[in-house]
């Protein structure tokens, strides 16, 4: 059964590549996301109320 | 006047404009749905008109839906939001205006190729050749428009919803351009550059990601920034929202593959779609809650304002489709569930409870803001509100429920190892009662969109003669980045890097998917290749792709005991290897067609296709009565026949040189099979239902005799 399931499974040097990079993307942009102060997060989630005057 | 300060005024023209334009197509786009629905409700509806038959116009209320409605609801939304967001007018009123006509144009031209019959029958990639340049066109000067805004803002800091527009504004571009690849015949004829399985796994490339970035990505963006508005504070978590961005971007564009379970598709591929589209659990549903959680402390409003009520329902409908569409990627419950209006189901679920809740929403907030006036009337928004609540929720109970049927009925064997309902037309009529409660559902759908046409008509009415754009005054942007921040924040800072950053997101998983399934060759195998379609046979298939067949009917028989018991050998790839564009299809109303060759005799089919009800009591399937009387075009098949050899497919010169003869030969012999059987029908062999009939007996048989 996984015999036949890998039968067909040609480039599989270009899938590992792919999860990999997917991955890596992955964990880097959590790490990043979780290294950031609250301070800036509260500024960006504020961005939509940022009123210019006369602004309706 | 202030040194520092610039002064300048918003383009809210162009967002009105898409915001009526949106309203228009909206009605079109629900009335061409109930239309369909009753069609398959009530087949008289078919009125035995080729203009309005079931095939032509399903796929004219789909686009109409997809691109039109909800669109022009992007658009609007887009341009309104992201000029506020960076403080910056639009980069270009004459691009703006360009972007507007243009859409529209392309619009109208669906509405007239597609009820004509041209159409490639991709599903959501119908439109032929000249449009699909023209959307490539109008799209760039979107993309221009937008990153041109991007590049004067005088917010140096980009919010997330942009973020969300610009992965919607590239991965479009990419899924329309590869899936767009084709070879014109005629005018308004063309054939894709890819065959059977390739065509297949790049439709549903295209097909799930349209999906994603057309109906989800923007729309989640209008979340994130209409949400917060109307319920008055910051989004939830501004946190989870970067992460729902890159996992969905990333997770979303790899689980394609799930619409071709059991197929022919080699295994590893469908086994990375299912698992790719389950771990889309997680952020869909970091994604509603943190769209719900924005109205913490305030859910007295979800009480008293019909706004706050129709975007949280989206946003839980946003939720409930995300968590079904990964449980029907599991193989298990695909396999009850493919092919039967479950799909129906769950796809209304998203598009009129997400899409169209998300827009009524954020059509009810700018309309009275643009137009500088109030609402007529929050009390006929809310009746609004309930009755499409009401309509969505019989939709889904009907199709789920039809689905389930129609699952269990063609799965169901006895303990002899047979078919308990053997006859397909049986598993139609039983679900016929579901259809009208579908049809209901849409009339009051409908209905609620009626009511709100009739407020906003009013709305605008009293809104003040002369509009002026007031003026805002900014400070002149500087962006040089102070020593202290972070890299993320300059990145974030930058749209080019963002940009190229989105994009490697979504060709990563595209380019693994993609890339080996093109290499067909390693595929097939030598001892099951098979023959190309006759000249006539191919002229018949090429009514079969007009009259969108394919909406109704399947050619993919999946690896599951039932479905070889009722149909025979499960399809092999080498039997659709030829086949430019695929039709495995993708819904069953009528059985799978891939081995109805000489399952019936001509005589059958010449009536069949007359009428269905003369052959089979109780079928559902519409009349065909024109295609006894319009002429086969036997001059157009030599250059079919060359476009075809052009593409790879093994015709040879002397095959090119006599296709029309090949072909009236062919179909002389069908004519006097049909006469000996009693057809009295002067001319027959110049008419279509003869090619038709080639082509329905070719289905299956095209097997190389050695
Ligand atoms: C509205 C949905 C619908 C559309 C569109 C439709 N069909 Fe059907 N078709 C059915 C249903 C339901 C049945 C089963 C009952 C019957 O035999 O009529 C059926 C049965 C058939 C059968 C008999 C299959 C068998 O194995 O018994 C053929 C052949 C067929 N259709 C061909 C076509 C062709 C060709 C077209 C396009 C020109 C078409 N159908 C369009 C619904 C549809």
């Amino acid at each position: 059964m996984k015999q036949e399931a890998l039968l067909y499974f040609t480039d599989t040097w270009l899938t590992l590549l792919g999860l990999v990079l997917f991955f890596s993307f992955f964990i880097i942009m959590l790490i990043r996301v979780y290294s950031l102060k609250k301070e800036y997060f509260e500024m960006m989630s504020k961005l939509p109320f940022k009123e210019l005057e006369d602004e309706r | 006047m202030n040194q520092n300060y610039e002064y300048f005024s918003y383009d809210d023209d162009i967002v009105k404009k898409f915001l009526l334009a949106t309203m228009i197509w909206a009605g079109a786009a629900f009335l061409f749905g109930l239309l369909a629905a009753l069609q398959l409700a009530y087949w008289p509806l078919n009125l035995n008109s080729e203009y309005l038959t079931f095939g032509r116009l399903r796929p004219l209320h789909t686009n109409a839906a997809i691109f039109a409605f909800a669109g022009n609801a992007i658009f609007a939304g887009i341009y309104y939001s992201t000029q506020r967001l960076l403080k910056a007018r639009l980069f270009s009123d004459l691009l703006g205006r360009i972007h507007f006509w243009g859409w529209q144009l392309i619009i109208v031209a669906a509405a007239i190729t597609l009820p004509l019959g041209y159409s490639q029958s991709k599903e959501y990639a119908e439109l032929e050749w000249p449009i699909d340049i023209a959307i490539t066109l109008v799209w760039v000067v979107f993309a221009i428009n937008f990153f041109g805004t991007i590049k004067k803002r005088r917010e140096k800091h980009m919010y997330v919803a942009i973020w969300f527009y610009i992965a919607t504004i590239i991965t479009v571009a990419v899924l329309h351009i590869v899936n767009s690849i084709e070879l014109p015949v005629t005018f308004l004829k063309s054939y894709p550059v890819y065959a059977g399985i390739q065509d297949a796994l790049v439709q549903w490339w295209y097909g799930h990601n349209a999906v994603a970035f057309f109906l989800t990505t923007p729309f989640l963006g209008l979340m994130y920034y209409f949400m917060p508005k109307i319920a008055d504070r910051p989004v939830y978590s501004y946190r989870l929202s970067i992460i729902h961005f890159w996992s969905l971007v990333f997770i979303y564009i790899w689980a394609g593959p799930h619409h071709l379970l059991y197929t022919a598709l080699p295994d590893w591929a469908q086994t990375l779609g299912m698992i790719f589209s389950l771990m889309l659990w997680a952020p869909s549903w970091g994604g509603m809650i943190n769209g719900l959680l924005t109205l913490r402390g305030a859910w007295h409003l979800l009480r008293t304002d019909p706004l706050v009520k129709f975007m949280v329902a989206a946003i839980t409908f946003y939720g409930m489709a995300t968590f079904e569409g990964p449980l029907l990627s599991i193989k298990s419950v695909s396999a009850v569930g493919h092919y039967t209006d479950w799909i129906i189901g769950h796809v209304h679920s998203g598009a009129l409870g997400w899409n169209g809740f998300l827009s009524f929403a954020m059509i009810y907030y700018l309309v009275p803001k643009l137009w500088s006036t109030k609402l007529y009337s929050l009390k006929l928004a809310t009746t609004h509100f309930w009755l499409g609540l009401v309509g969505i929720l019989l939709y889904y109970i009907s199709m789920v429920s039809a689905g389930i049927t129609q699952g269990l009925m063609w799965h169901a064997v006895n303990e002899n190892g047979k078919l308990v309902y053997p006859d397909f037309v049986e598993t139609v009529t039983r679900i016929v009662p579901l259809y009208w409660v579908r049809a209901l559902g849409g009339v009051l759908y409908l209905a609620g969109f009626i009511l709100m046409a009739y407020n906003i008509w009013k709305t605008l009415k009293t809104a003040p003669k002369d509009q002026k754009e007031p003026t805002y005054a900014a400070l002149k942007p500087n962006f040089e980045s102070s020593s202290g921040e972070t890299t993320h924040k300059k990145l974030e800072g930058m749209g080019l890097v963002f940009s190229v950053l989105s994009f490697i997101a979504i060709a990563v998983g595209s380019i693994v998917e993609i890339i080996p399934t093109l290499s067909l060759h390693k595929y097939v195998e030598p001892a099951r290749v098979t023959d190309p379609y006759s000249a006539l046979e191919l002229a018949g298939r090429d009514i079969y792709i007009r009259e969108g067949c394919y909406t109704c009917h399947s050619q993919m028989i999946r690896k599951l005991s039932a479905e070889v018991l009722r149909y025979g050998p499960a399809s092999t790839i080498e039997e659709s290897m030829w086949d430019r564009p695929f039709q495995w299809g993708s819904k069953r109303t009528g059985p799978d067609l891939a081995r109805s060759g000489g399952k019936y005799p001509n005589l059958w089919h010449y009536r069949h296709m007359m009428d269905p009800r003369s052959t089979t009591p109780g079928s559902i399937m519409p009349n065909y009565p024109w295609l006894y009387t319009k002429k086969t075009d036997y001059l157009v098949l030599r250059k079919k026949l060359s476009v075809m050899q052009s593409l790879g497919v093994p015709y040879t010169d002397e095959q090119l040189a006599q296709a029309d003869l090949d072909a009236q030969k062919q179909a002389m012999s069908i004519v006097e099979d049909l006469k000996q059987n009693g057809v009295e029908d002067p001319k027959l062999e110049e008419k279509e239902i003869v090619a038709l009939i080639a082509y329905l007996q070719a289905m299956g048989k095209k097997e190389r005799a050695e």
